[in-house]
């Protein structure tokens, strides 16, 4: 008998520990916008189903104002990134391209290059 | 033997290259009239969006679209925030099928295409953003507006070269309601829900309703139209929407999902309910969608009952 009570205690505890744990977590979303629409007809589940993708505005705001943007401006800057590029650059940021002709290459590697534009493999340093 | 070193990685080098694209096919074709901003240090990326985006009749330039665009600690601009600003800007960016033959159906249809490219080389990017204005098949040429040349001119199987090592990534810009060459609606759709995502409502709006023009009764841009709909809080156009869906479509469980969160919007959490239950019978919802039904059916469940006054404008 008291083992029983013991059993239904126990179960009390565990469930009102798993309503708390749910009620913290960020309620998902009901309403299915046209984005989530596509990505599912494209791929049989939806973009959220990977909860690790998931990523906060406010963390790739903060990547922004890191790489030099000013924080007003990033604010706006991430608000007008859909969440599928908003996690591309919050997963990814580092490997991602930035174009900008940018020659950050030292010594040997840049002579590699230069030899490799002037036979005329590659085509950085541009010439009329 | 010494000399050799040199001239082996240079061997090895030219080894990883592909064997050459083939000459252009098609008409010759410049657009002359494209607008050029030579482009600051690292700033190609503002430089191209400005051009495209003025050649569009949207105007910007360089200047204006840096703050958005710029990335000073890495000296260059993003993808993503490059599409961002244009759509910003009131312009619709649509990425192109990353096809030579897609690029030069834009630029036939008179629209100069933003490119990404990789001037370096595949262990050693140099990322560079230009504008394709043209192409001339008979002298094997591609014609850009590229960092501080006006009109730059360059061999096709080279500037194929350097779009392959950018996975063909190129954008044109088009205005809300209007649309591009590529015959591919899902493409297109994707497009204008970015828009919608982002709260651009009136362009998400007129993009959906010229691709319903296009391809008559398209479910997503019948959706798209509804979801709209549903973000300005104008729930009875809304529903009547996602009613015209589903009685082409039953079995589409997002229109009915969406249709219940209006219900409830209504007032009327009994139809909702009703709506809701048939989407969760469907057989095929699974993984985050079937999560999306059963978040909708928790907050219907957790919605105040209607009450005399509102049921009667609950019915259909």
């Amino acid at each position: 008998m008291r083992n029983r009570l013991f059993r239904e205690l126990v179960c009390m505890v565990a469930a009102i520990g798993v309503v708390a744990a749910t009620a913290v977590q960020p309620a998902a979303a009901a309403f299915v916008g046209t984005e989530q629409a596509l990505a599912a007809a494209e791929n049989a589940t939806m973009a959220r189903d990977d909860l690790s993708g998931w990523i906060a505005r406010d963390d790739v705001r903060a990547q922004l104002v890191g790489l030099g943007v000013d924080p007003a401006e990033a604010a706006a800057r991430v608000a007008a990134l859909t969440d599928a590029e908003l996690a591309e650059i919050g997963h990814h940021l580092d490997s991602l391209p930035a174009g900008g002709n940018v020659l950050a290459l030292l010594g040997a590697v840049f002579v590699v290059l230069l030899v490799l534009d002037l036979v005329g493999v590659i085509d950085i340093f541009s010439r009329t | 033997m010494r000399r050799r070193g040199p001239a082996l990685l240079l061997a090895v080098l030219l080894a990883g290259c592909a064997a050459p694209a083939p000459r252009p096919a098609g008409p010759a074709v410049e657009l002359g009239d494209t607008p050029f901003f030579a482009q600051t240090a690292y700033r190609c990326g503002p430089a191209a969006a400005a051009t495209v985006l003025s050649a569009a009749s949207l105007p910007a330039t360089p200047d204006e679209l840096a703050p958005a665009t710029y990335l000073p600690a890495r000296r260059g601009t993003l993808q993503a925030e490059l599409l961002a600003s244009i759509r910003r800007r009131g312009g619709l960016p649509f990425v192109i099928a990353p096809d030579p033959a897609a690029l030069q159906a834009e630029l036939l249809a008179g629209r100069p295409v933003l490119v990404l490219q990789n001037l370096g080389l595949e262990q050693l990017p140099v990322w560079h953003y230009a504008v394709v204005i043209g192409v001339t098949p008979e002298s094997n040429r591609v014609l850009l507006r590229s960092g501080t040349e006006p009109r730059h001119r360059m061999n096709w199987q080279r500037f194929m070269q350097t779009w392959d090592l950018a996975e063909r990534w190129g954008l044109i810009v088009l205005r809300p309601g209007e649309l591009p060459a590529d015959p591919d609606p899902i493409r297109f759709l994707r497009a204008s829900a970015a828009l919608e995502s982002v709260g651009l409502l009136d362009a998400a709006q007129a993009s959906y309703a010229a691709a319903l023009e296009r391809w008559p009764a398209h479910p997503l841009a019948l959706l798209g139209l509804a979801n709209v709909a549903y973000a300005r809080g104008d729930y009875r156009d809304a529903a009547s929407r996602y009613r015209q869906l589903l009685a082409r479509e039953p079995s589409n469980a997002i229109a009915r999902n969406n249709l219940a969160e209006t219900l409830v919007a209504l007032g009327c959490p009994d139809a909702a309910l009703n709506e809701i239950e048939r989407a969760l019978d469907l057989p095929a919802p699974a993984g985050a969608l079937r999560a999306a039904l059963e978040e909708t059916r928790r907050q219907i469940v957790a919605a105040p009952r209607e009450d005399g006054r509102h049921r009667a404008g609950c019915r259909r």
